[in-house]
């Protein structure tokens, strides 16, 4: 009997992901446990695991295609005999049977009170794939209706790109096709067939213009959903021409739609929450760092000896280091809650890392206890496999400061955004020589411009300031290093 | 009155007016539905009629009496007499109340009743014979059907009801008068509630049972303290042995049994109790017309909303999959009444509760610790004895326990085993923690009245806890 499998939650609160490799094929035997596809969130690349014993007979999703969680990727032939999930299908008409959804592991119920079963019936939400936030787990009716909005804010998003692409061009003069124009309810009633051919032709039931009613209801008939997704195809082929002609003419896309998704987003959530949560104020100064370059100069040589390859990062590790021991609160993180600023006593820096993807921030954790060696190693490595996007979850996770070296790529100031909820961030300008007075002249030196943004709410820019001090302190003078 | 063959159409065909049936038919008319309830003898059926309600009266009636004959140690010295008529016509009084309540209830909720038996005769629709001479017979189209037939009780071969020595639980509630000694072959729950029964009343009663031990389903522990006190009643227990055939000697009849190595007893006894279960009433519905099969054990499947293999048509009930009980019949009457107008409805319960009305009474609800150790779990159990609960120790009966399975992990309750006084009762509150994905601590930070017997609910989940107050905590 066939068993459908769902896209499970591969992580805390992960909404979606995105099929990157399927590594099974349909036909396929599998066993338990067996990785079956690897899925990539927002935060990581997972390995999702057969459930089941048996034959792979559909693979429902392309590689690349982002699946919200919760959705069928896989129908399985399962060995043996299973149990029948008490899922909700009103409107229940014909091919029941096959459709069956799949019940948890025993021992895996799910514990949610009547009321609540109730409501995620009506808002058509699987209680497996909900997270619940009530004692012990318990799924509160909250929890039903976040996983509600959640999914009808997927629908929203489904139902702007769809038919479904990675990049879909759009001219925007007016088309020839005019498509059915989307109805966009919240709650359409619609028989488990129907349902299967919306999902098959990418439809969301909510946008069919619904021919009839049932106890005040729409309800969309099957013939109502081909007929929607035919005017869709065919708006979209319209596009499709219009954009393939105005290549070819003069006018051209005007504009191209990326999808606002996986890292991208989840970096600019983040960034919103600092941003909107923590009164900025960025500090700006510059460190005359000649004697730092002869440092590294004659020590480049001695590193590469010791097989690695010398950069100013380590350094600059260490002296900020010192400046966090000296200067507590920028090494300090505010407990808003409980109206406490938490000075922490260790030193994790965050590197942030441009990787393809996006902006990863890499830990380099208890900074203060390692050497210059051993903090260019880590940092190397750290790096690379951010890059590679084999860096995990945790390794991104922890950190009480933040350095940003935008330098690398250029520019000489910047007005970082803070790694929320750490108080501070130190952006690098590009090191390089620029011209500084010096006892009346103008003389070129090795000079590092640095860009510092402190929450003030936590601290005010005096502290700043005095932090940068010390800071610079240390990069004028390396030789202080050796004492810290 | 009806006359001849008519026709009419109805939205929802409801056949069996039991607790599966007529709260289905109340449902679907509180939702606007044109629902049709077709009820071939009594309306109520066999819980209202023949089973839970007079079988719980007459269990209270005898209580009373015994209760006053066994209480000297109270202080109390009564002579009692029973009058077994009148104690059947304030029975029947209470029965006539609510199987009229019943009908009431669906007439005021706009039910079109009909008296008859239904047989389907096609799809979308079912021929209703009525009752009597001359009453004709009329065939109701329907749009939706539910099958809410029922159960009867089964028959052994060579202990036919006809005759008037061989008696179903139906007949025992009907007695006139109390048989000096009966033979009860069964000695599963009916079995055991009735035998309660007349042995309180003086009958002397023996219980023949294939198994080696009373109602079958239920852990040892829970069963010892039944028929401890079953024992103490006067009741005999002969395990392992079947009843083959009765003849008639003399005044009285002959019960003869056989044991797995084919020795055979014999019993004299005024009357034989035959209570050996019950099987789905399915054969006279002409399921063939619409090509609907029940399964191996004579039930018909359904889903999740409780539709048969057949697009319209639902089960409910003892005809249904699961317990055969009456409640969990009402529950699959609503559901599928709300299926029926579009609500997004299901059969989502985690458990089933189930009572037996034995001496003392047991009270059931989900897993045992074995069953949650199948599903998987990491089961913890709190156990408190009832002679410990003060409350019990007044009502003089401290017999039993209330024992709590739990996820260890989680904390989440269940299932839970009570025997003891009320238990049918106290078994309600752990019902509700278990839908409510109550913890245990919830339910032993719940202050519960002192002093009750639901006390010890509270020390029970204290215990699984590790803190219960009044029992020492493993």
């Amino acid at each position: 009997m066939p068993t459908e499998f769902k896209l499970p939650d591969v992580g805390e609160g992960v909404a979606e992901g995105e099929i990157v490799a399927w590594l099974v094929e349909e036909g396929d035997t599998v066993t338990e446990d067996q990785p079956v596809a690897e899925v990539e969130t927002d935060k990581a690349v997972v390995e999702v695991p057969s459930p089941y014993n048996g034959t792979v007979r559909e693979l429902h999703y392309d590689e690349g295609d982002v699946v919200p969680v919760g959705s069928v990727i896989v129908t399985f032939d399962v060995e043996g005999e299973e149990v029948e999930e008490v899922d909700v299908e009103p409107e229940e008409t014909e091919d029941e049977a096959e459709a069956e959804p799949e019940a948890p592991d025993s021992g895996g119920r799910t514990f949610a009170p009547p009321s609540v079963r109730r409501l995620a019936r009506e808002l058509d939400v699987d209680l497996a794939t909900v997270s619940g936030s009530g004692p012990s787990g318990r799924i509160t009716e909250g929890d039903v209706r976040a996983a509600a909005e959640g999914e009808a804010e997927e629908a929203e998003a489904d139902a702007e790109e769809a038919p479904k692409q990675a990049v879909s061009k759009v001219e925007e003069e007016s088309v020839s096709a005019e498509p059915q124009e989307a109805a966009g309810r919240e709650k359409t009633l619609a028989a488990p067939a129907t349902r299967r051919v919306a999902e098959e032709l990418g439809v969301d039931l909510n946008d069919v213009p619904a021919a009839e009613e049932r106890d005040g209801e729409a309800f969309v008939d099957e013939s109502a959903v081909r007929a929607y997704a035919e005017s869709q195809q065919a708006a979209q082929a319209a596009d499709t021409a219009a954009v393939q002609a105005g290549e070819s003419g003069e006018s051209g896309a005007r504009e191209e739609r990326v999808p606002y998704r996986g890292v991208r987003r989840t970096i600019g959530k983040q960034m919103e929450k600092s941003k909107y949560t923590a009164p900025h104020v960025t500090h700006h100064d510059t460190a005359v760092v000649d004697a730092l370059a002869d440092v590294r100069e004659k020590l480049k040589p001695v590193a590469e000896d010791q097989g690695f390859r010398l950069t100013y990062m380590p350094f600059i590790v260490k002296a900020v280091v010192a400046g966090l021991k000296q200067h507590p609160y920028l090494n300090s993180q505010l407990d808003e809650e409980n109206e406490e600023v938490v000075l922490k006593n260790y030193y994790n820096i965050g590197i942030a890392v441009a990787t393809d993807a996006g902006l990863m921030v890499p830990v380099i954790e208890n900074a203060d206890e390692k050497s210059i060696p051993e903090i260019a190693d880590e940092m190397r490595d750290l790096i690379e496999r951010a890059r590679e996007r084999s860096i995990s979850r945790e390794e991104m996770q922890g950190g009480t400061f933040t350095l940003t070296n935008f330098g690398a790529i250029g520019g000489e100031y910047a007005t970082p955004i803070i790694n929320y909820p750490e108080t501070a961030i130190l952006g690098l300008g590009a090191l390089e020589e620029r011209p500084v007075a010096e006892d009346g002249d103008v003389v070129a030196k090795e000079t590092l411009p640095l860009s510092l943004s402190i929450d003030h709410r936590v601290i005010d820019g005096a502290v700043a300031a005095e932090f940068a001090n010390t800071v610079q302190e240390y990069l004028e003078n390396p030789s202080m290093l050796l004492l810290e | 009155m009806v006359v001849g063959d008519v026709s009419t159409g109805t939205e929802l065909a409801i056949i069996g007016a039991g607790p599966g049936g007529y709260v289905a038919a109340i449902r679907a008319g509180q939702l606007g539905i044109d629902v049709t309830l077709i009820e071939k003898d009594a309306w109520g059926g066999t819980c209202l009629n023949y089973g839970c309600i007079p079988s719980k009266a007459l269990i209270t009636a005898t209580d009373v009496g015994h209760e006053a004959d066994t209480a000297t140690e109270m202080g109390i010295h009564a002579d009692v007499k029973v009058d077994v008529e009148q104690m059947t016509s304030w029975k029947d009084g209470v029965v006539d109340q609510l199987t009229s309540g019943v009908e009431k209830l669906c007439k005021a909720n706009g039910v079109n009743l009909v008296e008859g038996t239904a047989e389907f005769a096609g799809n979308g629709k079912l021929r209703v014979a009525h009752g009597g001479q001359g009453q004709g017979s009329e065939t109701i189209e329907y749009e939706n059907a539910i099958i809410a037939t029922g159960s009867r009780a089964i028959q052994i071969p060579g202990f036919e009801y006809d005759s008037e020595y061989v008696l179903s639980s139906r007949d025992v509630l009907d007695l006139d008068s109390i048989p000096e000694s009966l033979v009860v072959v069964g000695g599963g729950y009916i079995g055991m509630e009735l035998s309660t029964v007349l042995a309180k009343m003086g009958c002397d009663v023996t219980v023949v049972e294939m198994l080696d031990d009373i109602l079958p389903g239920y852990e040892d522990d829970v069963k010892r303290v039944v028929r401890k006190r079953a024992e103490d009643l006067g009741i005999d227990f002969r395990f392992g042995e079947s009843a083959s055939e009765w003849e008639e000697r003399g005044d009285d009849i002959v019960v003869t049994t056989e044991n797995a190595d084919g020795e055979s007893f014999e019993y004299a006894t005024d009357k034989v109790f035959v209570a050996v279960g019950r099987q789905p009433v399915l054969d006279t519905l002409n399921l063939d017309a619409i090509d609907l099969e029940p399964n191996d054990d004579g039930r018909l499947e359904t889903d999740h909303t409780g539709e048969t293999d057949v697009d319209g048509v639902y089960a409910i009930g003892d005809v249904a999959p699961g317990p055969m009980l009456a409640h969990k019949a009402s529950k699959e009457g609503q559901v599928v009444a709300e299926v029926v107008a579009g609500k997004p409805s299901a059969l989502d319960y985690q458990a089933v509760p189930a009572a037996v009305f034995t001496d003392p009474e047991i009270g059931t609800v989900g897993l045992t610790e074995a069953e949650a150790e199948e599903e998987g779990f990491t089961p913890v159990v709190g156990k408190f004895p009832m002679s410990a609960s003060g409350r019990a120790l007044t009502t003089g009966h401290s017999d039993g326990f209330v024992r709590i399975v739990a996820d260890e992990d989680s904390g989440f309750v269940l299932g839970a085993q009570i025997v003891g006084p009320e238990a049918s009762e106290l078994i309600a509150e752990l019902g509700l923690a278990i839908e409510m994905g109550a913890t245990l601590e919830d339910i032993a930070a719940t202050i519960h009245t002192h002093p009750t017997l639901s006390e010890a609910v509270m020390e029970a989940a204290e215990n699984a806890l590790g803190h219960a107050i009044h029992t020492l905590n493993r």
